[in-house]
């Protein structure tokens, strides 16, 4: 289903739910690659745990015929995204280049408007400066800034990665390819729930996979055009 | 500039009887480079990373990882795509094996305790610990007992098996939590039956079509998360010649393996190989499936009575007719037992009942199938051996009888992962010297007198034979370090070398000069590779740039040869505790983001929530939510879980995917030490199980009764789903 432009990239991401099985690897790997602090218990009773993506767990019917359903949910890159009108200082704005949501962090002045419209509940705002007790400091990556105080944050489709795989193409002399980009959580999730692409580019994996019979989007009635496809579980229940 | 050497250049002063030099430097792979920000070599770029292959050591599985390196920092581990392990996959454990090297907490010398468990430490210089060591190896002969787990690296092992060889002591115990749990003496034994041989199986996911799990967690931490969650992922795509596979999880208690799973059955805890026989007699005597199947089903199906074992399993017998149906006809089905059948009595037997299923399935030794790891390629790289609880209860006994001077520890932790009742921290009396090796004060360092902590994974060498393999490919994993070592630490491989230099006996089986010495006399012996290299350096050195080494292809393997005699005529689980007293099964499982409990050292994992509850940092107690009104219990109500053997407090988390007679706890907190972020925090449910070994010598992990107490107070629980329930009138703070 590759859309076509002579310039930029749609990012998208392909959750394939009938592959995730909850084990968070995805959620260990964004924080690890996003600089994402880690809430102490008594900051996640009181209702301010922080993840860029996290597995949302629903349970379906009564014992003994309950059913627990996983859905990793993460920024969903919208279209038409209802955080960014919002903003009185452009800090969420749109990237046209990329068709991204983005979030410019010295621009952000706290007012949380934009976690407030969000539909999905995934923005996160920093209630204190982050710390990490040395030398855990080491571990965080180079390539992203570490928020402040005051400042809302969120998934960015790994920006930096998409960034530094361009550069490498650039300085390769050649145009980036399928496979080129690979966000830290689709990178790690083990049974390649999660494949991320660019919807321009029509020899991508996720061109090719998409449009899928079991295709839905989040909350897709409320016109926010989300970049990300769901996919489905399938499960047939035999003999029931 | 700083040329640091990655091996200290110690000299070990003449006193007392021995006098050891720890091998000095020789050669390039040993120096690295520390470099300030402003002042780069040459080479390296400001901000261009460089990536290195090595080994995870966060479980035992033996993962490939690359680690991204920017100016000397380790920032983030990946999946190393080639490796035939998980192939470009990494679990949560493995993605925050960084707080392993990075953690505030970690031992930065040797150091002697004052007083075992006074926590006083003090800090004493490499030479003075070795030399100590050395002596007490020295005059004790064979009294010496080492003690390894299943993230101890191969390479080490193997070294401490030469010495244990040397010197005549028993070989080390390998036993840890993910070994006794995960059930890998039941599982290799029972392998003799099935494969002809023991040892520890891999089970085909990927290739399956139909996968009836009895209780193996096999997306949590169950022997090898990553390489079961790629087989997973495999296991649910479609090819040409395979359908979508269709998996059956029966279990207790819902884990977030049976919520992937196309069908839940909560069986009655302890009748899963009823199950079993129920639908070998349904195969035997129905028209599904090929005649062979039928034929094979005959012969080991016993004289079962379905309607009986349908009462007895909670199982209609409609449902067990499904099953053996779907089975018969599947065309790649598969059998896993899983923690409730390798953890309860008759362990192996109990492995036998459903391996039969395998047999009829016909998927021994191949694709889809059970098979397993190909003997590595050189005769000093034997497949691991894990030992059964008994071996390491016999040397608890033999330390109770003052029968061991030295106990050597490495990457187990019994203290913490063994009821009170085994007896270990008792037995320490005992014992002349305690030496743990570990890098950050574990339950068991608290009762050492010596610590020699090792270097972590990160920054050391090493090798391990992943066992299980996958593919049908013998995998010899390479470890090597990815920075500059943090801390003043020796790698215990090289305490090893340099005490055994002065232990009559040993210094002739352990001739090397230092760890890489050995590693690489072992790597450069092995055979042709998947990527070519020839001669001695160059293979040494694509080792080390490849991750490892496995060959291209999978060598050709033979049928195996069936022994499993008969039917397998087991009666359900014997539990422990009296029905009356103790009304509630307890169902026990390995945090699936904690792994063996070593995991709650690392932030990243504490603060990871568990999949089912989405509960962080805590410990909980899962109970029906219709039992839990009964007995007026709410979330976040603290609980007294008591079982024949201990117990625990812990809150309550109303479950709604759990049988109303059962209990469901995690294990991973509930720790002494283990740094700040695992100390003092939640409850350890191990010391609800008996430390007495059962008949097959196994812990009974999943055979015990406990009862409840409400304690009156409630904790709030640290959950990240709403807990506003549905239709609710919520004031908002804000
Ligand atoms: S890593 Fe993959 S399977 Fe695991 S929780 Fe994330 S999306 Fe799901
Ligand atoms: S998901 Fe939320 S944060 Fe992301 S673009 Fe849409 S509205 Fe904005
Ligand atoms: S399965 Fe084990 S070895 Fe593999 S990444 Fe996870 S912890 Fe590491």
């Amino acid at each position: 289903m590759a859309e076509t432009n002579e310039h930029g990239h749609k990012w998208t991401m392909i959750v394939d739910l009938d592959k995730c099985n909850g084990c968070n690897a995805c959620v260990v790997a964004c924080h690890a690659e996003n600089n994402v602090p880690i809430a102490s218990e008594e900051e996640v009773i009181r209702g301010r745990g922080n993840h860029w993506i996290r597995i949302e767990r629903y349970w379906e019917g009564e014992y003994p015929d309950v059913q627990a359903r996983f859905i990793p949910v993460f920024c969903q890159q919208c279209g038409s995204a209802p955080c960014e009108p919002v903003c009185p200082t452009y800090a969420s704005y749109h990237s046209t280049e990329q068709n991204l949501n983005v979030q410019v962090y010295n621009r952000c002045v706290g007012t949380r408007y934009c976690g407030n419209n969000c539909p999905y509940k995934v923005r996160f705002f920093n209630w204190w400066t982050p710390e990490w007790d040395s030398p855990l400091n080491e571990q965080l990556n180079p390539d992203v800034t570490v928020r402040s105080a005051g400042v809302m944050e969120k998934c960015t489709f790994c920006i930096q990665r998409i960034r530094r795989a361009e550069n490498d193409a650039t300085a390769d002399g050649r145009e980036l390819r399928d496979g080129d980009v690979q966000p830290a959580c689709a990178q790690a999730c083990p049974s390649r729930a999660l494949v991320f692409g660019d919807l321009y580019d029509p020899e991508s994996q996720v061109s090719e996979r998409l449009p899928a019979e079991r295709q839905f989007k989040l909350l897709e009635n409320l016109g926010t055009e989300p970049a990300v496809y769901y996919l489905k579980g399938e499960d047939t229940h035999v003999g029931e | 500039m700083t040329n640091l050497t990655r091996r200290n250049f110690i000299k070990i002063g003449a006193a007392g009887t021995a006098t050891v030099i720890l091998a000095g430097c020789d050669s390039d792979e040993r120096w690295v480079k520390i470099e300030t920000y402003v002042r780069s070599p040459e080479e390296e770029v400001a901000g261009n990373p460089k990536w290195f292959a090595t080994t995870c050591r966060q479980c035992g599985a033996g993962c490939g990882v690359i680690a991204r390196v920017i100016n000397g920092r380790a920032v983030k581990l990946e999946g190393n795509p080639e490796h035939p392990v998980n192939r470009g996959a990494l679990c949560a454990r493995g993605q925050a094996g960084l707080q392993v090297l990075y953690n505030p907490d970690r031992v930065q010398t040797a150091a002697r305790q004052d007083g075992r468990a006074t926590r006083n430490y003090e800090p004493i210089p490499w030479n003075t610990g070795i030399n100590q060591l050395a002596e007490a190896l020295n005059s004790a002969g064979s009294r010496v007992a080492v003690w390894v787990g299943t993230t101890t690296p191969g390479h080490l092992v193997d070294l401490f098996t030469r010495f244990t060889d040397a010197v005549g002591a028993p070989a080390p115990v390998r036993y840890d939590l993910n070994a006794g749990f995960g059930g890998y003496a039941p599982l290799s034994n029972a392998s003799e039956g099935v494969l002809g041989q023991a040892g520890l199986p891999t089970y085909g996911i990927g290739d399956a079509d139909f996968i009836l799990s009895f209780g193996a967690e096999f997306l949590g931490s169950w022997i090898s998360a990553a390489g079961y969650g790629r087989e997973y992922g495999e296991f649910r795509s479609k090819r040409i010649g395979k359908a979508r596979g269709y998996l059956v999880q029966l279990e207790p208690r819902m884990s977030n393996t049976a919520a992937s799973a196309d069908r839940w059955i909560p069986v009655h805890p302890g009748t899963e190989v009823l199950v079993a026989q129920a639908i070998l007699r349904l195969i035997a005597d129905g028209s599904a499936g090929s005649q062979e199947r039928r034929d094979l089903a005959g012969q080991f199906a016993g004289d079962v009575d379905l309607e009986e074992i349908a009462e007895q399993t909670d199982i209609s017998v409609e449902t067990l007719q499904t099953l053996a149906t779907t089975f018969a006809n599947a065309s790649r089905p598969l059998a896993i037992p899983g923690t409730p059948v390798t953890g309860r009595d008759n362990a192996t037997e109990a492995v036998n009942a459903i391996n039969a299923l395998n047999v009829v399935a016909g998927n021994l030794g191949g694709s889809g199938g059970i098979s397993l790891t190909p003997a590595a390629p050189i005769n000093a790289l034997a497949a691991p051996t894990y030992s059964n609880y008994q071996d390491a209860a016999d040397l608890i006994a033999a330390m109770t009888n003052g029968e061991i001077d030295v106990l050597l520890v490495h990457g187990a932790n019994p203290a913490f992962e063994l009821p009170a009742s085994a007896g270990f921290q008792a037995a320490l009396e005992n014992v002349g010297l305690v030496v743990s090796f570990a890098s950050i004060v574990d339950e068991t360092a608290l009762y050492a007198d010596l610590l020699l902590p090792d270097r972590v994974y990160l920054e050391g060498w090493g090798y391990d034979v992943a066992t299980p393999g996958f593919q049908g490919l013998p995998i010899v994993s390479g470890q090597q370090p990815v920075v500059t070592p943090l801390y003043d630490n020796v790698a215990a491989a090289d305490v090893l070398l340099t005490a055994a230099k002065s232990v009559s006996g040993a210094a002739s089986a352990l001739p090397w000069t230092d760890e890489v010495a050995f590693i690489k006399d072992i790597v450069t012996q092995l055979p042709e590779a998947a990527y070519p290299a020839e001669g001695d350096d160059v293979k040494w050195a694509y080792f080390l740039q490849h991750g490892g080494w496995w060959p291209a292809e999978a060598p050709e393997s033979e049928a195996p040869e069936v022994s499993l005699g008969g039917p397998v005529e087991l009666g359900p689980a014997m539990y422990e505790g009296d029905p009356a007293e103790y009304p509630y099964f307890l169902h026990l499982y390995m945090s699936p983001i904690l792994g063996d409990g070593s995991g709650a050292s690392q932030p990243w994992l504490q603060g990871t929530p568990d999949p089912m509850t989405t509960i962080a940092w805590q410990t909980w107690v899962e109970i029906n939510p219709r039992t839990a009104e009964e007995l007026d219990l709410d979330d976040g109500d603290i609980v007294r879980v008591s079982s024949p053997n201990g117990t625990i407090e812990a809150p309550i988390y109303r479950y709604p995917a759990i049988r109303p007679d059962t209990l469901a706890i995690p294990i991973g907190q509930g720790h002494e030490a283990l740094s700040r972020y695992a100390k003092d925090r939640g409850a350890n449910p191990v010391q609800l199980v008996s430390g007495t070994p059962g008949n097959d010598g196994n812990i009974a992990w999943s055979t015990v009764r406990v009862k409840l107490e409400k304690q009156g107070e409630n904790k709030p629980l640290a959950v990240f789903e709403s807990t506003v329930d549905q239709g609710e009138d919520v004031h908002i703070p804000f």
